[in-house]
Parts: structure tokens; C-alpha cells; sequence
């Protein structure tokens, strides 16, 4: 690793909103403040809510000028969530940098590209195998599970960073004497048990992958509408090509024919959401779903 | 066979006179999606339509009533809440809608429009703004907005609006609400609460006039007077009080007043029964 | 044994229309008519009736046709101005042929006029005071007695015919207290308009009936029609096809030809061998009966002819009074520049030389400004 002494320690932390991301990087930032370096702490708080994504960028040194990372500077990347972990990759020292991650999955709202009903929410296809063996150094853990064995899955951030600080050089007793600050009274000691069982699990190896990483994540809840057949029929002796269903169709799947009559043109782009039925005035439009019964 | 996965069974031909369609609206006309959230709100609430009474006025919003598959009156203009007064009176078993609009409601109508807010008879007026007198081609009505043009504004309208809601409020209604027939899930909600208030309940629907209004103040077709009409909406709910009068855009929409009051045709029953019983005894 | 009692023609109306089940009235103040509205307000609630005073005359003329519609019997009351300002919607009555009765007791016109003045103004108002063709049956007492008797023939045929009904009272007899006998007439709340039967699909709310009185539906019998003031067709939708038109036109205005029997009514006094025909109305026949019995004494032959249904007008008994008595002058006295003396002149279509008599000045017609008139058309 490069020595803080002379240019600065870059460590990158993302995660989606609600895990954590925010208390990893204020322990981290207090340890080195603590420690007699310069901070640079600058973070994003994603959408601002929970399941958004957040990042935050911690930088050590004698001396910080900028306060954010270039891209193929960190030296460290935590994520706390795989694909928010993979968009970040970039970020890392191709050569050097170490990758920590937990290889549970919550799939963002932004996942679903497509919005049909029935359709599977797009996620990063990659195996922890394959990207812990393109990295330098590189952890997919578990953290969750973990977590949550200890009694406590929020505590997957803490498990996250005991692996962390294997990565740097601050002795564990510093770090053991930082997290209570940034952690209610009652969850110290899940806490520092957490760490204990990250640094534990990364001390054992430079690349490990979880043999459990493909294990679903226990916080995900699966939003999945039933697959339907959707039918739009329109009336074409009421329709009076208002232009209302066209340009209001969220899917804009619907064109006026050169009679000027409303027609559906692209209907696999339509979800079957009903915005055209109930907004067009002359009720010349029904949207009927009809459940696809699922294979036995 | 009906949708299965979405919200409710509401198929809006169970509720209108199908041979009466198409109706005669103008491309685009808002009215017809008001309508359908009326009729929405109606089957949300299991009212039978043989127990369904719908009054109307004249103009455009006066048509409305005839397409409509329960017992419906198209009295005269300005007038339907003075029928349906008596239709109310005489007949509390059932629920009884006004459809008017704003040149019914407000102008010529609006002496009725302050009384039935003021007795708080258990009926619901549903107004239909679309800020013009379009059935006779586009004249200036009360809610029309400032420098707008019309057949008899040709230079801008300079006279002030009416803020209806807030007019409804003061004069005793004991439900006010507004809404855009964009938020046509909101106004159902709207109207199903109106419906369902024991006592007078006033709501406006922001509906859009394209074919007349929209083309001679060039506010583009129905979509885009749909979108900016919301968009100048302030949602606001459930609160008592309404402290924005007189201005044509930003009016506030949701539950703008409910309050508490005797329904009138109750309290006129209970005298009733009491000079009876006096009677019976003496 | 009979209730005798004394009772202002005002309150003797109302009573007339509770004894025919009327149960609603919506009204607004307005002299003089104002009795009316207090009486009914006392006596609705001890039947179950409602009562309401509305914002103005228009809404109380709306809130009666509403009430109707709602199937119940409903009416108003009201005077001149007020008059005026319900044609509006008793047009919509007479075109909906909705049964409702409108109660008008005639004051000094135009405009405010004079309220507590007599007058007989209205006569034709109250026949084509609404814009447009209609049917419409005017009924006209001369009696507090009367007022209760024919009050309640307003109701009944006003539900019978599905027409609106004007009482048309004047001040005089509005305010003239006088015996009235309450058994007089039966009690009729078993009359009422003939209500749809019969499966849904099969019912038209404006079909070609018979008689022409198509039977009404109301909320809640099942069959959900729609009513209009636009011209309809048969099933009660707005219609512009000219034959269409025309024909619901037509039987509206030939329903109450085909019934002339059931509401024509007039009284007629020493006619059969009068040479001076004397027709008047309301207070108006009171005062010609007295000068008949001033001319009768003077061996005058005079007579007198009193239309009790005024609207339409019963023609034919009239010209049969002049055929048979062989009567050369009609002399029509009334309380405006002329109004009735026009549909006389128009009914005997110089069969007879007519001569109109008209006082305006706040004061009612006496018997001596009748006779004399006689005297002097006879020389």
C-alpha cells in the first residue's frame, strides 16, 4: 500500500441508501483525523432515501487537497452492495487496489428497466469469482449472513469494514475504540463483534470469495408483478383522436392512424397500466389484463 | 372477462346509457374523464343506480346527465341545484348528484350555489371548470383567467375570478374539494369522499375546453392543457381552511374544507316528527 | 257534519292543496301571496310534508318541479314579479309535462307595481307568460270557497293531465275571508299521475299513449329515464329531427284538447234570456253578478258568464250561452287594459258585439261602474 506519508490513501465506500455507507466512512475518517492526517470526507446520499445509491470518498494524507477520488485511484473500494461494488470498480488501483464487498444483492427500483409486467429486473451478470480473480486484492463476503448470525444483519457495514481494516495500517485497538462512537450504546457490542468477524474472515487470505455468495439476500423482497396478457381495445366509433392516450401513455405505445383514430402500435411495450383507458374522455378505450397461469 | 389484478372491477359501461355513445363532447374534452371518475367514485361506494339521481344544468356540463344509466334530470340553466333541492327534500332514500359547470354554478346559478352550501342538504355538486361558456361558443364565464381571450374578451379577459372552493367554504359547504382530471385516481378518491359526506359537498374538477378555450389562448391540445393545468396545481390535504382567494393559478387541490354540520333534510325531519308528536299527545 | 270555518282565500288554498295530498311546497315571500307560503309552512309538517323557503322565486319553482319529480305533489306560491320570474321553469314543467301547481294571486303591474293592490294583470301571462308553444290549465276562483275547492282541482289535474296548473287569485279574494265549508269536497290523496309499469326495455317516457298522458316513471321504480327541457323524443332524449319535433310538440298541446271534459268548468247566472252578456273572472264576477241583479231590476236583460277554468279558455261554452240566449253585447269588465275581452272577441268572432271594461287604478271594479257601462253600451 502507499505510504500516507506522502501522497494521499484513497478509500471509496458505496453501498445503496440504509446500509451504512455514511457510518463506515465517518469511523474510517475519525481513525485517520485521530491519527494526525488531513480528511477529505465528501459523500453523495444517493437519492436521498433508502434503496438510492450512496457513495462516499475518504482521502488521508499529510495533505488532501481534492476532495474527490479519480477514476484508477483508490486503493481501497468497500462496497457494501455487489452491483453498486461493480459500478465503482473503475475507481480502483488496477495494480494495487483492494476490493471488499458484500456479494448479497438488492436490486434498485432502476433495475426494472423494462416495465412489463412479468419481466426480470436486469442485474449484473458477473460472479464473485470472476471479478475477485480480475483485482488485485479482493474480499466477497458474505457480510449480511454474517451479520446476521451475529443477531443483527444492519451490522453487515461493521463486518465490512473489520475487513477493511486489514487493508490499512491502523492498529485494531484504534479501530476497536472508534466504532462505538459512530454506533447506538446497545449495538456496541454486536458491533465490535461484527468487526471482529470481518477482519477474522479477510486476515485468511488475499482473495476469498464466499462459498455462500450466490445465497439470496435475506432483506431482499422479490417485486415481481404475475405475468399477464394484457388486451387494449379501442372503440374506433368513439374515439375522437384527442392526442390524450398518445402523448399520456407513460410507454408512449399508442399512435393516432391516419384516419386520426388512437391505435396500438407498439403493444409489447405496453404494461398494461390503464392510463389511456381512464383518461381518455370518450370511454373509447378498455385495458383488460388476464392472468398468465404460472408453469406448475 | 374482467381484470382480475388491478384495483377494482369498474367497468365504466356498466354505468352508462350505451346507446346514448359516443357522446357529443369535443375532442379532448375533460368532462368525460370527470365523468368517469364520478362514476368511479359511485360504484365505489355500491350506490345502486336506481338509487342514483343526477341533476344538470346547461351547457356543456348539462349534457353529462344523459349519458348517465340512473334516473337523470336536464333542468335549466343555472338551476339544478334548486332541483335538486326538492328532489332531495322529497326524497332522501336517494343520493342525489349535480353536475354543473362554472358559468352554471358561478353566474347564473350562483345565488342556488351559496344556499345549498348554506342549508347543507345532503347532496354532491360537481363542477366542472373549464373557465368558458363553450356550448355557445367560447364567452367569458367567472373563473375565466386574467388577459385570457374570449368572444366577448376579444382585447383579455381584465375582469377577477371566482375561486369557487373558497366561495363553497365560507357559504357553509360541509365538504369542499378540487382536483385535475389528470389525477383522475385522486378525484375519484375526491369525489367518492364528497359522495359519501352527510351534508352538502362541493367539488371542482379542472377540466380543460381545447377545441374553443385552449385553441384561442393557444394552451396546445388536450395533453399538454392536462399537464400544465396540473402542474399549476398546489396538492394540498386535508386541512380547513382555505387562504388563497382569487387566483387563477396555483388554487390548491385535494380536501379544501369539511366540517361538521347538521344536514339540513335531517334536521327538517326531526322538527317534523317532533310537532307530530306534540300533535299527538295535545 | 261539515267544518265551517272562516278562512282568507289565501290559507283556503293551501288547505285545498293538502286535502289533494299535496305534501311539498317550496316557496319565497312575496305580498300577497305570503299567506299561502305561512299556512303551508304550519300546516306540512303535521301531514309529513316538507316545506321550504329557497333563495329566490326561481329556485322555489325549481325545488316544486324537483319534488315532483321526485313523485311527490308539490307547489308554490307567488305573485306578479314573482310570476314572472318562475316562467322560466314552469316552461320546463310544461315541456317535461311535469305535474306541479303555481299558485299566483295578481297585484298592480308591471314591474313592483302595486302590492297590495288588486288587479287582474296576469291574465295573459299566465297563458303565454313562458317563451314557446305549451300547454298550460288556468284556473280562476271567485270565493275564499272556491280557492279551497279549486286548489285542490289544480292538484288533481295537474296530476292527472301531467300539466302544470296556475291558480290564478287576485288580491281581493287572496284576502277576502270568507266561510268555507272543509267537507265540501272529498279528500283526493288517492289521485295521482299514472306511473310507469311494465318491464324496463318496454317503456318510453314520452310514448303515444291513448290519451296522451304518457304514465311517469320516478327514481327508483327501476326504470332510470332521463328527463329534459330539450325538445324529446319518445324515449326522452334530446332530439332535432323535424318529425320527432313536431310530434311530441303536437301531443303535448292535443292532450289537453282530448280532455276538456275533466278541467273545463264555468258558471253561468241569469243567461238564458240575457240581450247583455256580462263575462268576467275573480273578483271581477263578483262585482258583474251584482250589477246583473241592478240591471235585472232596472228590467235590463243581463247575464253573466264565468269562466272558473280560465286557460284554455272554455270556448264553446261560451258561444252556445250567446247562440242560445241570442245575447247582441258581451261586455267583458276586468282589472287591466284588456285582456280577457280579447279571447272573447276572438272566441265569438263578431257573433256578438264585445265591449271591454277595464280599471287600473289599484282599486277594484264596483258593480255601479259595471252597470253603468251597460247602461251606457245600451243607451
Amino acid at each position: 500500500m502507499t505510504n500516507p506519508v506522502q501522497v494521499p490513501t484513497n478509500v471509496l465506500i458505496v453501498g445503496v441508501g440504509g446500509q451504512g455507507v455514511i457510518m463506515v466512512s465517518k469511523v474510517l475518517a475519525t481513525l485517520c483525523q485521530n491519527h494526525g492526517y488531513a480528511v477529505k470526507q465528501s459523500e453523495v446520499h444517493g437519492m436521498a432515501k433508502r434503496g438510492g445509491a450512496v457513495f462516499s470518498h475518504v482521502r488521508f494524507g499529510p495533505q488532501v487537497w481534492s476532495p474527490t477520488i479519480p477514476e484508477g485511484e483508490a486503493d481501497v473500494l468497500v462496497a457494501l452492495e455487489w452491483a453498486e461494488g461493480l459500478r465503482w470498480l473503475s475507481f480502483l488501483k488496477p495494480d494495487t487496489g483492494t476490493f471488499i464487498a458484500d456479494c448479497q444483492r438488492i436490486v434498485p427500483p432502476f433495475a426494472c428497466r423494462n416495465r412489463g409486467r412479468g419481466a426480470e429486473a436486469s442485474y449484473a451478470p458477473q460472479t464473485p469469482e470472476e471479478i475477485i480473480q480480475q483485482v488485485h486484492a479482493g474480499y466477497a463476503m458474505d457480510a449480511t449472513t454474517m451479520a446476521t448470525n451475529l443477531g443483527n444483519l444492519r451490522a453487515a457495514n461493521t463486518v465490512l469494514l473489520g475487513a477493511l481494516s486489514t487493508a490499512l495500517d491502523f492498529a485494531v485497538d484504534d479501530w476497536l475504540a472508534t466504532i462505538p462512537q459512530f454506533v447506538p450504546p446497545a449495538s456496541i457490542d454486536i458491533n465490535l463483534a461484527a468487526f471482529a468477524a470481518g477482519r477474522e474472515w479477510a486476515l485468511a487470505g488475499e482473495k476469498r470469495v464466499d462459498a455462500n455468495a450466490e445465497g439470496p439476500h435475506v432483506s431482499y423482497t422479490e417485486i415481481r408483478h404475475a405475468q399477464v396478457d394484457t388486451v387494449v381495445e379501442i372503440v374506433e366509433e368513439r374515439c375522437k383522436g384527442c392526442d390524450i392516450c398518445v402523448k399520456l401513455c407513460p410507454e408512449r405505445c399508442l399512435r393516432l392512424n391516419d384516419s386520426l383514430v388512437a391505435e396500438l402500435v407498439l403493444p409489447d411495450l405496453c404494461t398494461g397500466c390503464h392510463m389511456c383507458e381512464w383518461l381518455c374522455p370518450d370511454f373509447a378505450i378498455s385495458v383488460t389484463n388476464t392472468p398468465v397461469p404460472e408453469p406448475a | 372477462m374482467k381484470d382480475v389484478d388491478v384495483l377494482d372491477d369498474f367497468d365504466i359501461e356498466d354505468y352508462i346509457r350505451q346507446d346514448q355513445m359516443p357522446h357529443f363532447l369535443c375532442p379532448g374534452c375533460g368532462h368525460g374523464i370527470a365523468l368517469r371518475a364520478l362514476m368511479w367514485a359511485i360504484h365505489d361506494l355500491a350506490i345502486p343506480k336506481d338509487k342514483l339521481a343526477v341533476v344538470s344544468g346547461i351547457g356543456c356540463s348539462g349534457r353529462l346527465s344523459g349519458y348517465v344509466d340512473a334516473s337523470t334530470f336536464h333542468t335549466t340553466h343555472g338551476r339544478p341545484l334548486a332541483f335538486a333541492t326538492g328532489l332531495a327534500l322529497a326524497r332522501p332514500d336517494l343520493h342525489v348528484i349535480v353536475i354543473s359547470g362554472d358559468g352554471d354554478c358561478l353566474a347564473i346559478g350562483g345565488n342556488h350555489m351559496i344556499h345549498s352550501c348554506r342549508r347543507n342538504l345532503n347532496m354532491t355538486c360537481m363542477m366542472l371548470n373549464n373557465e368558458i361558456y363553450g356550448m355557445t361558443g367560447g364567452q367569458v364565464s367567472p373563473t375565466t383567467s386574467s388577459d385570457r381571450f374570449t368572444t366577448t374578451t376579444p382585447a383579455g379577459n381584465t375582469e377577477p375570478v371566482f375561486d369557487a372552493c373558497a366561495l363553497a367554504a365560507a357559504a357553509g359547504a360541509s365538504f369542499v374539494g378540487r382536483e385535475v382530471t389528470l389525477q383522475i385516481l385522486a378525484l375519484r378518491e375526491l369525489l367518492r369522499d364528497a359522495i359519501a359526506n352527510d351534508g352538502f359537498s362541493f367539488v371542482e374538477v379542472i377540466s380543460d375546453c381545447t377545441e374553443i378555450y385552449g385553441r384561442k389562448n393557444d394552451l396546445g391540445a388536450s395533453p399538454e392543457m392536462m399537464m400544465s393545468q396540473k402542474s399549476s396545481m398546489r396538492p394540498f390535504a386535508y386541512r380547513n381552511t382555505v387562504d388563497v382567494p382569487f387566483r387563477p393559478t396555483g388554487l390548491k387541490t385535494g380536501v379544501l374544507a369539511k366540517t361538521d354540520r347538521p344536514e339540513y333534510g335531517k334536521a327538517y325531519r326531526a322538527m317534523t316528527e317532533k310537532l307530530r308528536g306534540k300533535k299527538g299527545r295535545g | 257534519m261539515s267544518q265551517r270555518i272562516n278562512l282568507q282565500g289565501n290559507h283556503a288554498c293551501a288547505l285545498g292543496a293538502i286535502r289533494a295530498g299535496c305534501r311539498f311546497f317550496a316557496g319565497y315571500p312575496i305580498t300577497p301571496s305570503s299567506e299561502v307560503a305561512e299556512s303551508m309552512a304550519r300546516e306540512l309538517p303535521k301531514v309529513g310534508g316538507t316545506f321550504i323557503q329557497m333563495e329566490d322565486e326561481i329556485a322555489s319553482m325549481a325545488a316544486v318541479i324537483g319534488a315532483s319529480m321526485g313523485g311527490m305533489k308539490s307547489m308554490t306560491a307567488t305573485s306578479g314579479p314573482g310570476f314572472s320570474l318562475k316562467q322560466e321553469n314552469l316552461g320546463y314543467a310544461c315541456g317535461a309535462e311535469i305535474p306541479c301547481v303555481i299558485v299566483n294571486v295578481m297585484r298592480g303591474g308591471p314591474s313592483t307595481g302595486m302590492p297590495t293592490r288588486p288587479s287582474q294583470g296576469d291574465i295573459m301571462q299566465a297563458r303565454w307568460g313562458t317563451h314557446g308553444d305549451h300547454p298550460i290549465i288556468v284556473l280562476a276562483p271567485a270565493s275564499a270557497a272556491e280557492a279551497f275547492s279549486e286548489t285542490s282541482r289544480a292538484v288533481e289535474l295537474s296530476e292527472q293531465l301531467r300539466v302544470p296548473v296556475v291558480v290564478l287569485l287576485d288580491e281581493a279574494i287572496g284576502h277576502l275571508v270568507e266561510t268555507v265549508d272543509l267537507d265540501a269536497i272529498p279528500e283526493t290523496p288517492e289521485v295521482w299521475r299514472k306511473w310507469a309499469e311494465g318491464p324496463k326495455q318496454d317503456y318510453e317516457p314520452y310514448a303515444v299513449t291513448d290519451d296522451m298522458v304518457p304514465p311517469m316513471s320516478r327514481p327508483g321504480d327501476g326504470y332510470r329515464t332521463h328527463t329534459t327541457g330539450l325538445t324529446h323524443a319518445p324515449n326522452g332524449f334530446p332530439t332535432q329531427n323535424p318529425a320527432i319535433a313536431e310530434a311530441a310538440l303536437t301531443r303535448t298541446t292535443t292532450k289537453l284538447d282530448l280532455h276538456r271534459e275533466r278541467y273545463e268548468s264555468w258558471r253561468v247566472r241569469q243567461c238564458d234570456d240575457a240581450d247583455l252578456l256580462i263575462v268576467a273572472i275573480g273578483i271581477s264576477a263578483r262585482a258583474a253578478q251584482a250589477a246583473v241583479d241592478d240591471l235585472r231590476a232596472d228590467g235590463v236583460k243581463a247575464g253573466l258568464f264565468r269562466p272558473v277554468t280560465l286557460w284554455p279558455f272554455p270556448e264553446e261554452a261560451l258561444r252556445e250561452v250567446v247562440a242560445s240566449s241570442g245575447a247582441k253585447t258581451v261586455l267583458v269588465p276586468e282589472m287591466n287594459q284588456g285582456q280577457l275581452v280579447l279571447e272573447v272577441e276572438r272566441v265569438l268572432k263578431g257573433s256578438a258585439g264585445t265591449v271591454g271594461l277595464g280599471r287600473i287604478d289599484g282599486e277594484a271594479i264596483t258593480p255601479d261602474q259595471i252597470a253603468g257601462k251597460a247602461r251606457e253600451i245600451l243607451g
